[in-house]
């Protein structure tokens, strides 16, 4: 009687009943108890995050500032460097150091070639002093840059005679000479032709001896930058310009 | 009954060793089981103790009765009444209590018999 109870298939309903309540335990216990567990991680990275996120931002505001001093200084930097350019350009320019293109004119002085024997030769050559005459009619003529075959006209350039040939800056030119000028075409031809001197070369002694002289008006000379070294050793500049 | 509560300890222990689970999902699908479960066992006590109890009628009882809450489980949530399961639960519960009432006073006549 009392074994009657005691059926497979009611213990092994059993068993399972068992271990269905085992299951539905571990899940509970899993799903409720990692719950408050999960928000407290969440909490604590949540204020981790936060305290990344005060700090970047301190960071980022420094960075800035930092940047804002480097751009402020920078664009000081530019802008002095800037002026300190152009005004440079501005000195190389007058001084010469610079090629230089623009309107102007150009001025042909060659030998004579009819050479008449009875004739003293020297009559039939273009000399330093034409070629100064020239040059310094144009520069009356506001000449802002002369050349001649290809020497830059300079503050300490010096034309001077040299045997058969002429001495500009410390080079020797032969005949014929090419002078370049960059100015107003018409003032400069003018000048020219009104100077004492250069008429006489480009009137009686071109007539006379067959000089090969002209002037022509070009719409965009170009005039080459000083070669030579230009290093004062006496000469100190004086600050605040007179004495 | 001794044996029967061992029964129950050895498959709490078991479940408990493996610490199997299941998905938050399924929770409803399992307490219905438990209350099949729980049912279907009683219902085998009182069986027993009525001379009436058939393996067969048994086994087949257990597994259509935990198929049949498992589906309506199922339907509910298909058919957007989730609270479906409660038919079962209740059905089950009703049945639990009942159950155990006829095996408390069939167990409260054999042990006066004795």
């Amino acid at each position: 009687m009392n074994n009657r109870i005691y059926r497979p298939t009611l213990v092994a309903v059993a068993v399972v009943l068992g271990f269905l309540v085992a299951v539905a335990f571990n899940t509970t216990s899993k799903f409720v108890i990692s719950r408050p567990q999960r928000v407290s991680d969440l909490v604590s990275v949540v204020r981790d995050m936060e305290q990344q996120q005060t700090a970047l931002q301190g960071r980022y505001s420094d960075l800035r500032d930092r940047m804002d001093v480097l751009e402020r200084e920078a664009a000081e930097d530019s802008g002095v460097r800037e002026s300190f350019s152009k005004e440079l350009e501005r000195v190389r320019l007058a001084a010469g150091l610079t090629a230089v293109a623009g309107p102007g004119v150009e001025v042909l002085l060659g030998d004579g070639r009819d050479v008449d024997p009875d004739v003293d030769p020297n009559d039939y050559l273009i000399h330093d002093t034409d070629i100064t005459a020239v040059v310094n009619a144009l520069i009356v003529g506001g000449a802002e840059a002369v050349e001649v075959n290809g020497e830059r006209i300079v503050a300490t350039t010096p034309i001077r005679c040299a045997g058969t040939t002429v001495l500009v800056n410390s080079a020797r030119l032969g005949s014929p000479y090419t002078i370049r000028a960059i100015g107003e075409p018409e003032r400069l031809e003018e000048a020219v032709l009104n100077d004492p001197m250069a008429a006489l070369v480009f009137g009686p002694y071109k007539a006379q001896f067959g000089l090969e002289v002209s002037i022509a008006d070009v719409d965009d000379v170009f005039v080459s930058a000083y070669r030579g070294s230009m290093r004062p050793r006496f000469a100190a500049s004086i600050k605040g310009g007179d004495r | 009954m001794l044996v029967l509560l061992l029964a129950i300890a050895l498959g709490v222990t078991l479940g408990l060793l493996t610490s199997v689970s299941v998905p938050v999902e399924l929770l409803t699908y399992l307490g219905v089981a438990v209350l099949a479960a729980m049912d279907s066992s009683l219902g085998g006590i009182r069986a027993a103790l009525e001379q009436t109890f058939h393996d067969r009628a048994f086994a087949f009882g257990f597994l259509t009765n935990t198929l049949m809450a498992a589906f309506i489980v199922f339907i509910g949530e298909r058919i957007g009444v989730r609270e479906l399961y409660l038919a079962a639960v209740v059905a089950f519960g009703m049945r639990i209590f009942d159950n155990l009432s006829q095996v408390r006073r069939l167990l409260f006549q054999r042990w006066r018999w004795e």
